[in-house]
């Protein structure tokens, strides 16, 4: 369901990228504005200050590692769309994986790797978290289930007191 | 028929008219009138004013809300300024370069970090204004419960205001004043029809 609320696929690369920036800008003005009050001289008036410095030069930064982490995540997942012509989980977190690798393809094999490790696993626990609640949420659905609440009153056992509605057991 | 019509889906447009596959008809057809009279009706008599052939999902309107268009915004925001700041990059590294007579390697890496530093720092700085200005936008909007000018020209102020609040009262002033101008000619130029309207009939 979650791939029909979506923009079509060139445009969500656009669409998350914003997402991604957003969430590390906010984000990354709560951690730096908390770590300028921390870290700032004493005095509360001071600190104010040093919170709100640190915010406004660390934020931005934040927020665009951010954005670039948002959007090749996507840049690769509309790729392997577009080459697989299936939207599965696995698009995911081969895109996470391959995103982790790129990012970090300057620091050497060994950080690729591991960078690549995370990114997967990270994403495998997002989209299996997915599909949990999925499943949890669609049991409510399931006619199956249904049926235990829903039984047919028995036809025996005609009650006395019956009025015009038929008998009037209760049956929940 | 042209060749346009031939393409079966633009990037702008991919769920086109155009594409055959999308091309399914609203009259059941011939199959519809060996089943039973009922189908065979054009479902324009259903809806005398033609409004209403699109299916909404429960609870969604005709056009997306702020907060649904702003991630494309702010996320627009970014990749204009990536783009620009490249360029703006790319010009000033061709420059710093030649200047310092730098080449073969060394002129490609201070190259590189031209465009990379460059079009970071504006993609950051476009993109934090976006953001500021979906976040009054979206406030403001959910706040009054109606989706007009004001809430665009008053969400573009404040964020000028707050873009520039630390940078003294004379430029926070000019920073709300650039974002108010802005803001009023967009909206000028978007109800454009509207103001031309208003000014004919009197």
């Amino acid at each position: 369901m979650e791939e029909y609320t979506r923009d079509p696929c060139p445009w969500r690369i656009v669409d998350d990228c914003g997402g991604a920036f957003s969430m590390g800008a906010i984000g990354g003005s709560l951690f730096h504005g908390i770590k300028g009050f921390r870290n700032a001289p004493s005095g509360n008036y001071r600190r104010l200050i040093g919170s709100f410095v640190s915010l406004k030069e660390k934020a931005p930064i934040t927020g665009g590692n951010f954005a670039v982490w948002g959007g090749l995540f996507s840049a690769i997942d509309c790729s392997l769309v577009y080459v697989r012509k299936k939207e599965d989980p696995w698009n995911s977190i081969t895109s996470g994986a391959l995103t982790g690798a790129i990012l970090s393809v300057r620091s050497g094999t060994g950080a690729m790797v591991a960078s690549a490790v995370i990114g997967g696993v990270l994403l495998a626990m997002i989209e299996g978290m997915g599909i949990l609640f999925n499943k949890y949420a669609a049991e409510q659905f399931d006619p199956a289930k249904r049926m235990v609440f829903e039984e047919p009153p028995a036809p025996s056992a005609p009650s006395q007191g019956g009025g015009i509605f038929g008998n009037s057991q209760q049956y929940q | 028929m042209d060749p346009d019509h031939q393409k079966k889906s633009s990037i702008f447009a991919p769920y086109s008219s155009r594409d055959p596959s999308m091309d399914v008809p609203v009259t059941a057809g011939q199959a519809g009138s060996i089943m039973s009279p009922y189908l065979n009706f054009d479902p324009a008599f259903i809806s005398p004013g033609g409004d209403s052939e699109f299916i909404f999902p429960e609870g969604a309107n005709r056009q997306r809300g702020r907060l649904e268009l702003s991630f494309s915004q702010i996320g627009g925001s970014v990749f204009a300024g990536g783009a620009v700041g490249g360029l703006n990059g790319l010009y000033s590294g061709f420059k710093e370069t030649k200047a310092a007579q730098l080449t073969g390697a060394v002129r490609r890496t201070q190259m590189l970090n031209f465009i990379a530093k460059q079009g970071a720092s504006s993609a950051q700085t476009l993109g934090v204004v976006a953001l500021m200005y979906s976040i009054f936008g979206v406030v403001l909007s959910m706040g009054r419960g109606v989706e007009d000018e004001l809430n665009t020209i008053t969400a573009a102020t404040a964020t000028g205001l707050l873009y520039k609040c630390s940078a003294g009262w004379k430029r926070c002033v000019r920073g709300g004043g650039i974002g108010f101008g802005l803001a009023t000619a967009y909206c000028l130029y978007t109800s454009r029809d509207r103001l031309k309207d208003m000014f004919s009939k009197d």
